[in-house]
C-alpha cells in the first residue's frame, strides 16, 4: 500500500510508475524498429501526431529526449556539443541538447535518438523546432515538413483555419509521397479515438488534484505526461492512464495526498528543471509545500473525435497554449489558481526558452491583482544546469512561502 | 527576572551582522565583521561580540537571515532576508512602503505591508549589477578608496554618462571616460547614477510607493542615495541602523 513507504519521505510514490516505466519503454523499441524499418519521423511535442500514426510511422519526440538529457544532468555536456559547432549558448537549450545528440550520439545519453526518416514540425509552441530541425536536417539527410501555425490573438479568423487546414492536407500528401502510403479514414479514426480517451483519462488524473491534499504533484504530474505527449493515439497507453487514474482516485477517497504534510498549494508555471525535478519540489514537499496545477501538464486537452476530425486537429493544435497571447496565459493561470484553490504562484524563467518565459513579469503583476495571491518569478533553465543558482531561488521560494504563511 | 532578548544575525555574502535587542524592541548590542570564508565562524564571533557587549550569555532563541542563514549552526531558526529587512525596516519606520537595500553582492526591493511582511519583492540576478561589488569594481578603476566614491561624485555638476549596467561593460566604458579625459568626479557621479538606474527600474518593478527606506551597506554613500531619489522621484530615508536592518528583522522574530 502506498502509505507502506518510507517513514522519511516526505512524499509518496507512484505506483503506477514501474508501468509507465514500462510504456515509455516499449516506445523506445518501437522507435528504434520504426527506424530500422526506414518508417520513423522525429516530431515537435505539438504536433498533429495522429497523422502520421495513422499514415504507419514510428515517431520520437527530441524534446522528450532532451528532457531525458537534462534529467541525466548532462545537459551542459550535450549543449556543448552543439556548441562546439557554432550554435549559442543562448539557443533553446533543447535545441542544443537535440543538435548536440545528433552530432554525437555515441557520447550522449541511450545513444542519442534513433535515426529519423523525416522531421516533422509544428510552430505552435515556437519558431526555434523549424531552424532546430533544419539543422538536424543538414546532419541526418531526413526532409524536414513544417506545419505552420500563425499565432492567434483573440479568435482565430477563418482564413487561418482553412490555410492551417491545408497545410495539413500538405501534410497528407508529403507522407504519402515520402512513404508511398495513403491516409485510411478508418485508421485516423481509430488513432484520433484513442487519443481522445488518453486525453480523457490524463484530465481527470490532473483535476483530481483539487482536492485537498492534492494526489499529485508536479514532477508526478511531469513525468506521468510522457506517455499523452509522445504516444497520444497508441491504444496500449489507455492502460497506463487507466491505472494511474485509478491510482490517484484511490489516494482521492482515501484523503492521502501526494505529499505527506500538504500546508501551501502553488502554480508551477513553464518547463521545470529536468536536472533538478526530483530535489527541487522533494525538498520543497518537506516542508509542506505542493503543486496541484501547473501551466505545463494542463496543455494536453482537448476531443479529436467524431466528424471532421482534420477540422478538430486545426482548432486544437493552432490553439495551444504557447501560440495565444499574453492574454490566454494570464487567463489560464487565474483559472487554474481558483479552481485548484491556490495560495500562490511560482513563474520559472527558462533563459532559453524565450517563447513560453516573455512577458511573465506582466503577467506575475495582474495575476496578482486578479486573484489576490503573491507569486514570485525564479530564473534558470531546463536543460542547462550551468543557468541554475540553487541559493538564490531557494531564497526566492522560501519568502514566497513566508509571505503566504 | 532575567529581562527578554531577542537575538538576530544576518549573514550576508560580505558582512555579518548581529543584534541583541531589548522586550521594547530596541537594539542594546550589536557587532558586524567581514563574512570571510566560513559564514559559521562569522556568526559565532558575531554571537561572542554581541554577548559581550550586552554582558552576558543569553540562552535565547538565534534567528538566522541573509545568504548564509542556513550555513550555520547556532541559529535555531532562518528567515529569508526578505521577511527580515521587511520587519526590521518597519520597526524602525513603520510607514515604510517600499524598503530597497542594497548590500554588497546583492540588491532587493520589497514591498513592505501594513504588519511590516513583505507582499512582493524583486531580487538582482545572478551579476554584480547594482550591487555593493559594482561600485567596489568602479573605485579601483578610479583608484579612489571605496569611501572617496561617493563624495567624489557629489563633486560633480555634470555626470558623465555610463550606459551600461553590467559590471564589465561599464568597466570598459569608464576607462574610456578617463582616456577621453572626463573628470574623476563626473565619472563618480555617472557611475551613481547607473547603478541608481538600475536599482530604481527593479524597484519599479514591485511599484514605487512612498515612503521609500533604504538600508543596506551601500545606503550609507550619500551620491547613491541622491541619485536614487532623483530616479524614482522620491525622497528617501536611510535609518541609522541601515546595515542592521535584516538582523533586527531576526532578532524581533527570536524575541516573538
Ligand atoms: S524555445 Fe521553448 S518552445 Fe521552443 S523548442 Fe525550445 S523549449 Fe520548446
Amino acid at each position: 500500500m502506498a502509505s507502506n513507504d518510507s517513514k522519511e519521505r516526505a512524499y509518496r510514490k507512484l505506483e503506477s510508475s514501474s508501468l509507465l516505466q514500462q510504456t515509455m519503454f516499449r516506445y523506445m523499441l518501437e522507435a528504434q524498429a520504426a527506424s530500422e524499418e526506414g518508417k520513423l519521423a522525429w516530431v515537435t511535442s505539438g504536433f498533429p501526431v495522429e497523422i502520421p500514426l495513422a499514415m504507419g510511422l514510428g515517431v520520437s519526440y527530441p524534446e522528450q529526449y532532451t528532457a531525458v538529457v537534462g534529467s541525466q544532468k548532462v545537459g551542459p555536456e550535450v549543449c556543448g556539443f552543439a556548441e562546439d559547432l557554432g550554435y549559442s549558448q543562448e539557443l533553446c537549450s533543447y535545441a542544443r541538447a537535440g543538435i548536440g545528440s545528433t552530432d554525437r550520439p555515441d557520447d550522449s545519453p541511450l545513444g542519442g535518438l534513433p535515426e529519423p526518416q523525416v522531421l516533422l514540425a509544428c510552430n505552435n509552441i515556437c519558431g526555434t523546432v523549424l531552424r532546430w530541425y533544419e539543422a538536424v536536417s543538414e546532419l541526418t539527410g531526413a526532409p524536414v515538413f513544417l506545419l505552420d501555425t500563425p499565432p492567434v490573438q483573440r479568435r482565430q479568423p477563418s482564413h487561418h483555419k482553412e490555410y492551417v487546414r491545408a497545410g495539413l492536407e500538405e501534410l497528407i500528401d508529403f507522407l504519402g509521397e515520402e512513404f508511398d502510403t495513403s491516409l485510411e479514414e478508418e485508421k485516423l479514426q481509430e488513432v484520433a479515438s484513442n487519443s481522445t480517451k488518453a486525453i480523457d483519462l490524463w484530465t481527470k488524473s490532473l483535476e483530481a488534484c483539487k482536492h485537498k491534499p492534492s494526489p499529485l504533484n508536479c514532477a508526478d504530474r511531469f513525468l506521468a505526461m510522457a506517455p499523452v505527449v509522445s504516444m497520444r493515439g497508441k491504444k496500449h497507453i489507455l492502460e497506463y492512464y487507466e491505472s494511474l487514474l485509478d491510482e490517484v482516485e484511490g489516494r482521492v477517497q482515501q484523503g492521502i495526498g501526494a505529499i505527506r504534510n500538504e500546508r501551501v498549494r502553488l502554480l508551477w508555471d513553464n518547463i521545470p528543471p529536468w536536472f533538478s525535478i526530483y530535489k527541487f519540489f522533494n525538498g520543497l514537499a518537506k516542508r509542506g509545500v505542493v503543486f496541484p496545477a501547473d501551466t505545463y501538464t494542463h496543455a494536453w486537452t482537448g476531443s479529436l473525435e467524431g466528424e471532421g476530425i482534420l477540422n478538430r486537429m486545426v482548432d486544437i493544435y493552432s490553439n495551444v497554449y504557447l501560440n495565444r497571447g499574453l492574454r490566454a496565459k494570464v487567463d489560464k493561470m487565474t483559472g487554474l489558481i481558483e479552481e485548484y484553490d491556490l495560495d500562490g504562484f511560482v513563474m520559472f524563467s527558462v533563459r532559453s526558452c524565450k517563447r513560453y518565459s516573455l512577458g511573465q513579469l506582466v503577467s506575475k503583476d495582474l495575476v496578482t491583482e486578479r486573484t489576490g495571491v503573491p507569486g514570485v518569478v525564479i530564473e534558470g533553465d531546463m536543460v542547462d544546469s550551468r543557468l541554475f543558482n540553487e541559493a538564490q531561488i531557494q531564497t526566492r521560494i522560501d519568502a514566497l512561502i513566508e509571505m503566504i504563511e | 527576572m532575567r529581562e527578554k532578548v531577542g537575538i538576530g544575525i544576518d549573514v550576508g555574502s560580505t558582512t555579518t551582522k548581529g543584534v541583541i535587542i531589548n522586550s521594547n524592541g530596541q537594539i542594546v548590542a550589536s557587532s558586524i565583521r567581514s563574512t570571510g570564508a566560513s559564514a559559521n565562524d562569522a556568526a559565532e564571533s558575531v554571537l561572542d561580540e554581541i554577548e559581550e557587549s550586552y554582558g552576558e550569555a543569553i540562552d535565547q532563541s538565534v534567528v538566522s537571515t541573509g545568504y548564509g542563514r542556513k550555513l550555520i549552526s547556532i541559529a535555531d531558526r532562518e528567515v529569508t532576508e526578505i521577511t527580515c529587512h521587511s520587519l526590521g525596516v518597519h520597526h524602525i519606520f513603520p510607514d515604510v512602503q517600499l524598503a530597497i537595500d542594497v548590500g554588497g553582492q546583492d540588491s532587493k526591493a520589497i514591498r513592505v505591508g501594513s504588519e511590516g511582511r513583505p507582499t512582493d519583492f524583486e531580487l538582482n540576478d545572478k551579476c554584480s549589477a547594482g550591487t555593493g561589488r559594482f561600485l567596489e569594481v568602479m573605485a579601483r578603476v578610479l583608484d579612489v578608496p571605496i569611501e572617496g566614491l561617493g563624495p567624489l561624485a557629489l563633486q560633480s555638476q555634470n555626470p558623465c554618462s555610463i550606459s551600461s549596467t553590467c559590471t564589465v561593460f561599464a568597466e570598459s566604458e569608464v576607462i574610456s571616460q578617463i582616456s577621453s579625459g572626463k573628470s574623476p568626479q563626473d565619472i563618480a557621479a555617472g557611475i551613481h547614477q547607473s547603478m541608481a538606474g538600475k536599482i530604481a527600474s527593479m524597484s519599479r518593478r514591485v511599484g514605487i510607493v512612498a515612503p521609500v527606506v533604504a538600508t543596506g551597506g551601500v545606503a550609507l554613500n550619500p551620491a547613491f542615495v541622491d541619485y536614487l531619489g532623483k530616479s524614482l522621484g522620491e525622497d528617501i530615508s536611510v535609518p541609522q541602523e541601515a546595515q542592521f536592518t535584516g538582523a533586527l528583522g531576526a532578532a524581533l522574530l527570536s524575541i516573538q
